[in-house]
Formats: C-alpha cells, structure tokens, sequence
C-alpha cells in the first residue's frame, strides 16, 4: 500500500498534521476541538445539511461546512470566532422553530445530541412566536417510533437504512418545512428492525418500542458486555436499572462493531425476565420435578454422579457444553469431564467446522485467522455458504462496509441467493452440498461439476488472483476435508490470505478452543498427545487424562438410547433436541443433569435440574467466530439462577468431599481466566485490551498436534440456520423478537 | 395492472430512453397522471416492477413534486397563480374568485370531481399575469369575468382554447429592441423544422461540425462573452472548457428548461416558438465537449412546449441533425426531452440532475463542479435554454460579431420579461446594457395610469428589489451588480407606488418557503419561520420587534444555506427591509402604501 501523504493545516492557530484527503472536521477532532454537526455521521455519504460544522476558512468569502471541506496544506481554520458561534446560535435558533420542546418526557432527554447543543452553543432565549408545525406520532412496529415534530432531518437513519444496512426501508416524505422521514410500507416499517435509525437518532424523533417511557437516562447504570445472540460478539451496552435490563444498544460506538447492531443485539433481552424462567433448582421425584433446595439438589447431583461412577464402566458418564456459556465455565466444564471423572467424553453443538480450519492450517493458524476489523479492511473476500447477513450480521455489516468505504471486492460461492449478491463482484451459484467440490476445483481443478460452474470457478479464480490478502469467509457448509482445499487454493493466492469460520451463537468459538471436544484439549492439542497431557494433568494435579477419543454429541445420544452412557452432564445444551428427534427422550440414561434458564426439551427430562444465569448476568471472557475475546459484565440481576461457574465450582467441592477429584479453587471467573490465558494456546492476550474493554485477538496454535487425527462425520457440524429473529432455543423466550412480524415471514 | 395500449407503449419507450433506468420514473408518474388523475398504490407498484426500486423510492421521489398527487383530483384542475407578477394584476382576486364560483378551497375537488382548486407558485405566464392553467392548458389576461366564462365552458364539456403562444411575446417591435434570438417569433410554424432551414436553420452546426474544431468552437463561445443567462451569468465557454477532454465517462450536455424565477418567461416563447434553434445550439455544445447525449429538461407546466419540443426532435432525427453520423461528419448525438413534475429548486443545476436521475431535487454538494461529476456521475455542462438557443448565431456571425451585440463582457442580447406595472408587459430582446429606466419606460410603455414607480424586481424575484432612483443604470450583469442587485433571470416585475412592499415582501418569502427542498437547517426553518412571520405581519398582527428580527433572520440565512435558494429568499427580503422599513413601521399603525392591505385577513 502506498504510504499516505501528511499535510499540514493550522486549526485555531494550532498546527495538525493529518493524511492527505481528510476532512476538517476530522482534523479538528484530531485535536480535540469540537466542531458541532447533525447530519456528519463517519462512514455515512456527506450531507452539509445541518450546516452546523460552519468554520472559517483564511481567504474563503463565507463560511464553509467543515464536514466537506477536505483539508489541504497551509490551510487556516478558525472555529471559535464570533462569526462562527453567531453561525451555529442561529442554526439551533432555526432548528428549535420546529422542535416541540417536549424534553421532559422525551426519552431522549438528558442524552440528546440537540438539548447538548442547544446548551453548549444556542442562545438563551427563542424569538419565535408562530404556531409549530405538528403532527401525530406515528407507530412504524413494534420497535420503531416515529415523532416526526422531534425530527430535525439529518437524514441519518435514512443513510444508515439504506447504506449501511443495505434495506433501504426509510424514505423523505414532503418537503420543505413539512419534510418528514417515511417508512417502507405507507404507514409502517417491514424490515430487519435492526434499530439502527433509532439508536443514530441524534434526538427523540425515533423511539424504541421496548425503551420508550420507561426511565429516565440518568437513572440507569450501564454495564458494557457481549452480546449473547449469534457468535460475531458484538459489544452491546446494557442499560440497567434495579438490576433490569430496560435497554440494550452501543452508543458509545466501541468494540469491534463500532455503531453496529442486529435486532437481537438490540432488542433481544427480554428472555432475562421471561415468566417461564427456571428460578429454582428442581429435582425429579417420579415422572415430576420438584423444587428443592441449592443443598440438596447439588448434593444430589454429587452423590449420584459418584454412584454412576463407581457403578460403571469407564467413560460411563458424558459432558455437554455450551455454546453461550463463557469460557472459564466451559474450561471448566472439561476440567470435570477430564480431570474429574476422567473421560472424553465431552463435546458441544458444533455449528462450524473451527478444529478443521484449525488443523488444515496447522502451524499457519495462528496468524492466519481473520479479525472482524480485518474482515472490514479486506480487499478481497471470497464467500462461501453462510448467510452473513440473517446468520452473521456482524460479518455482514463489515463486508458490506469495506465495500462501501474501499471498494471491497466480494465473491460468493453459494446454493442459495443470499441478500449480499447484490453487492458481489461475482457469484457463483452451486447446488446445496456442492461447496466442497467447487473448493476441489479452486484447489486442484478437478471434480464433477457441470461446465457453467466451470466457467464461473474461472472467473472467479482469475479475480482472486488479481488481489492480494483476500479474506477467506465460510460457514458450516465446508467442513472437514472440504477445508483443507480451501487453505491449498488460499495459500497460492498473492498477498497474506486469512481465514474465518462462521459459526452461530455467542461462545460457540469459545467452547471449542476451550477443548469443549472429545479429540481436542484445551486449544485444539490432541488427546493423544502426551505433551499436552502432562501439561494439564500437572496444572489440576489430576490423574491420567485417557489419551483415547470420547464420544461426540450425537454419539452420546446415541450411546443414551442404546444405555452404554449412564449419565450425561448438560450445560446450557439441548441435545435431546438438535440430535435426538424429539420425543427419542432420555433413552436409558440413569441420571441426566443440567444447567438450564428454561425447560427445554433437554431440561424437562433430566433427573436435577440448575437454573443458570444468562450471559447478561455474569462476568467471564467469550470468544467470537472470529477467535477475538471480549469479557462479559455482569448487567441484570436475576433472582434464583446462577452462574454456570458458580454450580460447577460447588459441584467439585461437593465431590471432592465424596472423595471424587479435586475442587476448583477459582474465586472468580478471572482466576479461571488467568489460567487460561497460560494454559490454553494462543490464549495469551493482554489483559490491558480487554479490561478497558476491547476484544483481543486470539492466535490459536495446533504446531505440537502433528498429524493428530480429524475426521468429520456427516452431520456433526451443524449451522443453526438462526434468522435475523431466531437465535436457537433462547429465541424462543424472546418475546420481542417471537412478536415481530418478519420474524414469521421468508426472509 | 392493466394498463392503456399508449401507456404501455410510452412506459417501454421511457424505461429504455435513459442509461440509468430510474430516470424514467418522473415521466412515467407524470404520464400515469395524466391518465388516471393522480397515483395510485398499484401504479406505484406497477412502476417498481419496471424500474426495478422499491416503494419507498418512488413514494419520496413523487412526495417532493408538487405536481404529482396521491389523490384523485378534479378532472379539470384549475391551478391559478398567485406570484408576485400575478399578485399585482389581481391574481388574488381571481383565486377568491374561483373559491365562491367552484365552492371549494385550496387544493380541495368538487364533489362531483370535475373540478378542483390549487393556489399555485410562477407558471411561466408573467407577461400574461394574472393567469392559470386547467390542466396543461394556460389561460392568460384573465378577469374575473373571463375566469367565470372558462369555468362555464368546462363545465358544459368543451375545452376553451388555450393561449395560441404566451401572452406579451408577440408585439410590434420597438426599435430599440435587436431581435437576434427571437427573430423567428411570430413566423407561421417558426417551430417547424421547414420554416427553420429556409430561415438559416442547422448552418451553424454544419459549420461547427465541418469546419471548425471542438477547442475552436469553445474558442468561439469564449469570444463572444455569453454569459449565462439562466440567472448566476457565468460565461459560457468558460464552462464548457472546464470538461476534462481526457475523461472516458460519457459526457453529457443538458438544456435546463425548468423555468420557475418567479417573473421570468422567454424560455417557454423560445422553445414553443423555436425549438430547432434550441436543439442545433445543443448539438453544437455536444460537439465541443465530445458529449453524445444530451436532455432537455422542461418543468412539468410546460407540457405543450414539451410536446413541441418532442416533435421538433422527431424531426431533427428524420433529418438527420440528430442520431448518428450527424450532416456526414461521423459525429453521433441524441437528445431527449424530459418532464419535470413542479419543483423549483430543480431550476439548480445539481438538483436537477438529481431529479433527471429519478430523485428528490436535493442540490448536490461542490465541488465537484458538473463540468466534472455530473450527470449519472459524468461531466456535464449544463445550460439555459436562451445560453444555448444563443450559440448556432455565434457560430454563424463570429463570436466577435456577437459580443459587439454587447457591452464589454457582457456580449450579445438578452431577453426581458418584464410584468407587473407597466404598460406594455412582454419579452423583449435588447442589447446587453440598455439603460433600466429607458427600457421600462421607452420600450414597455412606462406605468399604467400615470403612477409613480416604486420598485424594480430586475431579474426574478431572488434579485434585491431596487427603487426608483436606483434604475438609471445599464442593465448589463455588472452594471446591475454594481447597483446592489443582479440581472438574474431577465424577469423584471415593475410594482407602482400604490403597491403595500410588506405584503410584496410576504409574497417573495411565501414563494421561497413553499418552494425549499428542505434539505439544510437555515433555509428549510428560515423560510418557513419568516412566511409566518411576515404572513402575521402583514395581516395586521405585527410587534415592533418583528422588523429588526426578520432582517435579522434573512441576513442570517445570508451565505449560510447549502445552495442558493437561500440566498435567494433572503436578498429580496433584506433589500426590502432595507429600502421600504418605512412601509413596515406604518404597517403597525394600521396604515398601508395600498388597498391591498387587510385584503388578506379573512381571505385567506
């Protein structure tokens, strides 16, 4: 890349040194001088509009829009002289003719863009006299309210509809004085309900459905944390108020998504408080559960893993993990699979192939993988399977940013239509199932494919290979074998080629790299390898870890049925739902135990039954799809449930007094991440990054598995297939988004 | 839907004319219109499917035109105007006339449906003012009597003759007047392409094309000191030089016919009457800036000038002065005339290329200048239809000969409307830098019934209002600059003394706040917030403080709005405050410089 040149420019008297082509107003914020605006949005098309950014240019007649002007050498700006304040007291004077001045029942009172200009920078009192224009509130759905005398037509959350969201369900209605923004369908929104208008809104003129009347802004606390949906990890502010989560939004436009959220990042809180939350530990008595105590329910859980132990053949007993879980519970999870009762048998709900990117790289992995801000930053991406946007709004969001802001170029391989072939340079359209055969092509330019799939594989390859450090995007449609084609056909490409999975919720990354896997330890060292073993068995002061694979998910199941698995341990799973049809049951499962918020059809089954706390009420680390951790604050205060850590924390005390394996002596979830961060591969990243609430890339490593096994039965790797308005069985507590209308239609 | 045969057939011309679809839309809306009275749901779907966008995109792109309807509306739509030319030959009067005679309101429709009502902004017929068009048709010199005549014959069913031309264009020449431009008015079938060759037609772009060079043809433009005479009178070949030669984006030539400053009509006489001109002036400036397409864009009122318009190209193509291989020279050029739907702000230049693109008129942010990124992203010069109707007589008698026509830096003639006051309304043609005062007086007859003269608007109602003793100047674009005002559009309303400048001045602002696109802050809330204050103002309801606040406010609007519509709307206003403040504060002792004064309490 060519360097970028420096120019010079002197603000307020002050020199600035910023890249060639900046805008002023960015110089100015360089420096921290603040040049008010509206309607200058980063990222968005420019507007000049609010005309609030007027400065004085040396030599320029009039005022010019900082927002446009483009800095150029030598230049002089002044933004504080008694022209320019005149400018912007009579811009708010001529904003505020309009404006109803209902700021003490506005919901956006005492955090609204206008009421801290109007403070900062307008006068002191309002010379007009005539009559305002009014009109109704208009409800668009649920979740987006429009007030359109609050309106001061910065046209924000039309751009940010249509660029960046690529919906383009917001319009301009009218004109002139009477101008109004207007939805999709006449008098009301169809869309992704994403909320983006409402949160860019820089007043009260869209409100949120589930936010709207409810407190006042400065009676909430906010507590910074990740989203609990799917698994791009977006950083999402949880308002809080009495321990209730009232709103959920990232306004202060940090963490990988910088502005970005998806409906369920916004909206999608509301199963905290669902009535049909387990708030009890419950014990099964017959074909009934019945509340008990926290004593007796993790007593019982203690003896009766014990009993199955001691009664049982090895690996008898069988561990799920979660993929919404944080990694210091899913690490320990394996610790008590592992260390505890010494078994394998331990996995999760795989919707990603992550072990197989991870081993078909080998001792390129660690510098291989892609950030969601390299993603952005890409060039080039080649897509293959997935839908970013219904499955990984985040991902699709930054694909369709690099496109917008540096020409991003974008080819997709895929069975279906998906909504970013709009945006694509080439699509290539394959039959379902033909993904692989079509990365055997790229690879090795063989295999069964018909002459039009051919033709395009041509085209495709030749634009590839005129970029460098393209982006390589997939999801669970290349799994297994299929991946190492990828990685031969990406290694020969120009420039440094990097890789990222996509898989579904909000851990399910974390949980693999925590050895939440029958064949891997903790980052991805083979069972059989004896280095790693000893490592670990040294770190828990526990016995021999059977070097031997445990069962998968499925096979547990299945082993279930056919009564050679005595007990399973379910954490934050339904298995009994992804695997087993419905209604397969239990099987012959002599004790089932699990941590649930809500009866699922796993839970309603089990013998003892936790209720756990969600993601929004605890503190840990989670890791996105694209291997970046972030922690987890605790927002929202829940009566009853806890915290996966704490029920498996109690779990081993109460076992290491029947005598089997040791306690975990962690005090929080930080000691277990301390840990991690020594013991698990690539999972050394700097405390700084994350306590001050970045996310730190993680640079996994498989280098000391040599040729470890790994093979992929069809099936085991499995996409939710979660829309936009469905994230796995916790989307069926969140009555907001079960509610919304384009939740039931085809996307 | 089902549509009509000639809709179908006009829709599949349209979403084929342009090389961006969506261009096609205003035309089609416009069309669809015309046939089912306004636009509906399905019509709107009907045309997403064709265009392929989507509903919102069309719903904001016909909200922002003031022509197009979501409701039925009469089947005789009487839109009377009542802009300031208009205003002062008794436009209001009309419009209360055609509220008791119809029994219905502003923007209200008869229960029977046949006829409906709509107070309109400058249709273009200021020399005929007062005025109105039913429909397309304009009906020009109205009385009330007249109006009541028209009325009666819509309503037996028969449709009264329209205006052969625009009323004033036609007239005994005075002999200071240098017609050049219009020298063809008033031939039988001038706009036919016939009458034009034997007239000299299509000389000058043989020329251009055969004899001289592209550089030498803007070379040619430089010399002869045109100067724009869509209102900002920037030179001509100045412009066209700007177009990067180099470029390998198309480039595009574009007419801008949307006519709208209040006071200003020569180019409606200039297409109706020679639209040939128009269109060999055209082809020439595609030949000098290696453009080969080019669109004339006509304001929506205008739809029989269109139609005009329209057959001269159909002829121009059968000729062979358009389409391919023009005259043998291998040089390729097509022209395409285009409807707009009622917006002033399209009369700017990125607006409008915004609105040819299918779009809200919102003006565009410059630099980039057109002459760079215009047009679909391309270069683009685009000019006034009287700028490039000048060009086949440049070409033809030398740049020099033309600029002689002039003064210095002022070349050639211009066309005058001049409306209002005066004695002999009309478009003339002069030489650039006729005096002001001999002009109104000499060649327009001076003001009727032997009254005083109290204001000059110079140039269309953007321009600073001068009073009587400012107008012995040269009506040259520096000389008038010089004066404090601008020879703008070359729409001058004469206002004598009996005119109340408060309610002028209420008038002006009325037109600029109903005429705002609403994009930026200052000229959206500006506009709108001094129309109420000057409304209330005039109707007796004004504070003493309100005087220092609306100079105030127009000075603030001064320099600060995002295009020139703010601008604007704030010079009048600030030249009126300035120059009859007098009128303002005898206003709020209950006297008025007119009748008119309380005319509007309860009228309106």
């Amino acid at each position: 890349m060519a360097e970028q040149k420096l120019i010079k420019l002197k603000i307020n008297e002050r020199e600035v040194q910023v890249p060639q082509g900046t805008l002023v107003i960015e110089a100015t914020r360089r420096i921290g001088t603040e040049v008010p605006s509206f309607c200058y949005y980063p990222g968005l098309s420019l507007q000049a509009a609010c005309r609030m950014c007027l400065v004085e240019v040396e030599k320029a007649p009039k005022l010019q829009t900082a927002c446009t002007l483009v800095a150029t050498e030598g230049m002089m700006i002044r933004t504080d002289t008694e022209q320019v304040r005149q400018a912007r007291k009579y811009m708010l004077e001529f904003l505020l003719t309009n404006h109803p001045l209902d700021c003490p029942v506005c919901d956006k009172g005492g955090e609204c863009e206008l009421q801290d200009m109007v403070f900062r920078y307008g006068a002191d009192s309002s010379r007009f006299v005539e009559e305002k224009i009014h009109r109704p509130e208009e409800k668009w759905s649920e979740l987006v309210y429009y007030d359109a005398p609050r309106c001061i037509l910065c046209f924000r959350c039309v751009r940010v509809c249509d660029e960046g969201m690529d919906v383009k369900a917001l319009g301009v209605g009218m004109r002139g004085a009477n101008s109004v923004i207007i939805p999709n369908r006449g008098d009301h929104l169809e869309c992704e309900e994403c909320g983006m208008c409402i949160d860019i809104c820089p007043v009260g003129a869209l409100t949120s459905g589930t936010y709207r009347y409810k407190t006042r802004p400065w009676e909430m606390s906010y507590v910074s944390t990740v989203c609990t949906h799917c698994s791009n990890g977006c950083k999402t502010t949880l308002s809080v108020r009495n321990h209730e989560i009232l709103r959920s939004n990232n306004r202060d436009l940090s963490g990988i998504n910088k502005d970005f959220l998806c409906v369920k990042g916004r909206f999608g809180f509301d199963f905290t408080k669902h009535p049909e939350r387990i708030r009890q530990p419950m014990v099964r008595k017959g074909d009934k559960l019945y509340p008990v105590s926290w004593e007796e329910a993790a007593q019982a859980a203690a003896t009766k893993l014990k009993a199955v132990y001691d009664a049982s053949e090895k690996d008898s007993i069988g561990f799920i993990g979660s993929n919404r879980a944080s990694n210091e519970e899913n690490y320990l999870l394996q610790r008590m699979a592992r260390a505890t009762f010494e078994t394998n048998n331990i996995d999760h709900h795989r919707t990603v192939d992550y072990t197989g990117l991870i081993t078909a790289l080998g001792e390129r992995a660690g510098d291989s993988l892609l950030t969601m801000e390299q993603l952005y930053q890409s060039k080039a991406v080649l897509l293959v399977g997935n839908d970013p946007t219904n499955q990984n709004p985040l991902a699709g969001w930054q694909i369709r940013s690099g496109i917008r802001h540096h020409g991003t170029k974008l080819f997709i391989i895929n069975a279906n239509e998906i909504r970013l072939k709009r945006k694509a340079t080439q699509f290539v359209k394959v039959t379902a199932g033909q993904e692989a055969a079509a990365l055997r092509w790229l690879a090795h330019e063989e295999g069964q494919l018909s002459p039009a799939v051919v033709e395009q594989l041509v085209q495709l390859k030749a634009g590839l290979e005129a970029e460098s450090d393209v982006a390589v995007v997939f999801g669970a449609e290349v799994s297994g074998a299929a991946i190492a084609p990828l990685v031969t056909f990406g290694s020969k490409l120009p420039g440094k080629t990097r890789y990222l999975a996509l898989g579904d919720y909000a851990n399910s990354r974390g949980a693999a790299d925590m050895g939440v896997l029958p064949d891997r330890l903790p980052g991805y060292a083979y069972v059989g390898n004896p280095q790693a073993h000893e490592a670990f068995e040294k770190l828990w002061g526990c016995g021999a870890i059977p070097t031997k694979p445990g069962l998968t998910t499925p096979q547990m199941v299945k082993a279930a049925q056919a009564g050679k698995l005595k007990a399973l341990y379910v954490v934050g799973a339904n298995p009994l739902a992804h695997f087993g049809t419905l209604g397969y049951g239990r099987g012959q499962l002599e004790l089932l135990i699990v941590h649930e918020m809500f009866l699922t059809e796993t839970a309603k089954v089990a013998d003892i039954v936790f209720p756990a706390a969600s993601a929004y009420e605890k503190d840990g680390t989670v890791t996105n799809t694209s291997g970046e951790v972030q922690m987890l604050h605790k927002g929202a205060e829940v009566m009853g449930p806890r915290a996966d850590f704490d029920l498996l924390r109690i779990l081993s005390h109460q076992l290491e007094k029947l005598g089997r394996g040791k306690a975990f002596h962690y005090k929080t979830p930080a000691a277990v991440f301390e840990e991690i961060r020594t013991a698990v591969s690539g999972y050394n990243v700097r405390p700084a990054g994350l306590l001050t609430g970045g996310a730190e890339p993680t640079h996994v490593q498989s280098a000391r598995n040599g040729h470890a096994p790994y093979d992929v039965p069809v099936g085991l790797i499995r996409s939710a297939k979660d829309t936009l308005f469905t994230s796995g069985t916790l989307g069926r507590f969140c009555t907001m988004l079960e509610s919304l209308p384009e939740a039931t239609t085809e996307p | 839907m089902d549509l009509s045969p000639q809709l179908t057939a006009k829709f599949e011309k349209l979403q084929t004319s342009y090389p961006v679809k969506r261009s096609a839309l205003i035309p089609m809306l416009m069309y669809a219109q015309d046939e089912y009275g306004y636009v509906s749901d399905e019509m709107i779907a009907e045309l997403g499917r064709r265009l392929d966008l989507n509903n919102v995109q069309i719903e904001e792109t016909l909200a922002y035109y003031s022509m197009l309807h979501r409701k039925p509306m009469g089947k005789h739509h009487v839109q009377i105007c009542t802009n300031v030319a208009c205003m002062l030959k008794g436009g209001y009067d009309l419009l209360n006339r055609a509220k008791k005679r119809l029994e219905i309101g502003h923007k209200e429709t008869t229960n029977d449906g046949v006829f409906s009502l709509e107070e309109v902004e400058c249709i273009g017929a200021c020399t005929g003012a007062p005025a109105m068009q039913v429909n397309y048709d304009f009906y020009e010199e109205l009385t009330p009597v007249k109006f009541d005549r028209i009325i009666a014959e819509l309503d037996a069913g028969r449709r009264p003759t329209p205006e052969a031309v625009i009323s004033g264009a036609l007239h005994e020449r005075h002999p200071d007047e240098t017609p050049l431009i219009s020298r063809r008015w008033g031939m039988k079938d001038s706009h036919k392409i016939d009458v034009y060759l034997i007239q000299g037609g299509y000389q000058a772009l043989e020329k251009a094309l055969k004899e001289m060079t592209p550089e030498g043809v803007i070379e040619e433009v430089k010399k002869s000191n045109l100067r724009g005479r869509g209102g900002a009178g920037f030179p001509t070949g100045m412009k066209w030089s700007f177009v990067p030669k180099d470029s390998p984006k198309p480039k595009y030539v574009i007419c801008n016919a949307d006519e709208s400053e209040p006071g200003t009509c020569k180019d409606r006489p200039l297409m109706e009457m020679d639209p040939h001109q128009l269109i060999e002036g055209m082809v020439i400036a595609g030949r000098a800036i290696h453009s080969h397409h080019g669109f004339i864009y006509i304001r929506g009122e205008y739809r029989y000038v269109l139609d005009i318009v329209d057959a001269a190209l159909a002829e121009a193509y059968a000729r062979g002065y358009l389409g391919k291989n023009i005259l043998g020279s291998g040089f390729d050029f097509d022209l395409l005339a285009h409807t707009g739907a009622g917006a002033y702000e399209c009369g700017e230049e990125s607006a409008l290329m915004e609105s040819l693109e299918g779009k809200r008129g919102y003006p565009r942010i410059k630099p980039p200048f057109p002459a760079v990124v215009g047009l679909y992203g391309c270069p683009t010069i685009i000019n006034n239809v009287e700028t490039l109707s000048a060009v086949p007589s440049i070409i033809r008698e030398g740049g020099d000969a033309y600029a002689n026509r002039g003064t210095p830096k002022n070349g050639g003639t211009r066309m005058l409307c001049i409306a209002g006051h005066v004695n002999r309304p009309g478009i003339y043609e002069v030489p650039l830098g006729m005096n002001m005062k001999k002009f109104i007086y000499d060649v327009a007859g001076g003001i009727p019934g032997g009254k005083k003269l109290k204001a000059v608007i110079p140039g269309g109602s953007s321009c600073p209002l001068l009073a009587a003793d400012e107008i012995d100047i040269p009506m040259d674009y520096d000389a008038v600059a010089k004066a404090g005002s601008m020879l703008g559009s070359g729409g001058m309303v004469i206002m004598d003394e009996d005119t109340c400048m408060v309610d002028m001045a209420r008038r002006i602002m009325h037109f600029y706040a109903h005429e705002s696109c609403g994009w930026c802050i200052p000229c959206r809330e500006g506009t709108s917030w001094l129309r109420k204050t000057l409304e209330r103002f005039h109707a007796g309801m004004g504070r003493p403080e309100d005087i220092e606040m609306i100079a105030d406010l127009a000075k603030n609007m001064l320099g600060r709005t995002f295009c020139p519509l703010g601008d604007a709307a704030a010079m009048p206003t600030i030249s009126i405050m300035k120059k009859w403040r007098g009128e303002f504060e005898e206003h709020l002792k209950g006297r008025c410089a007119s009748k008119s004064a309380g005319l509007l309490v309860g009228a309106r």
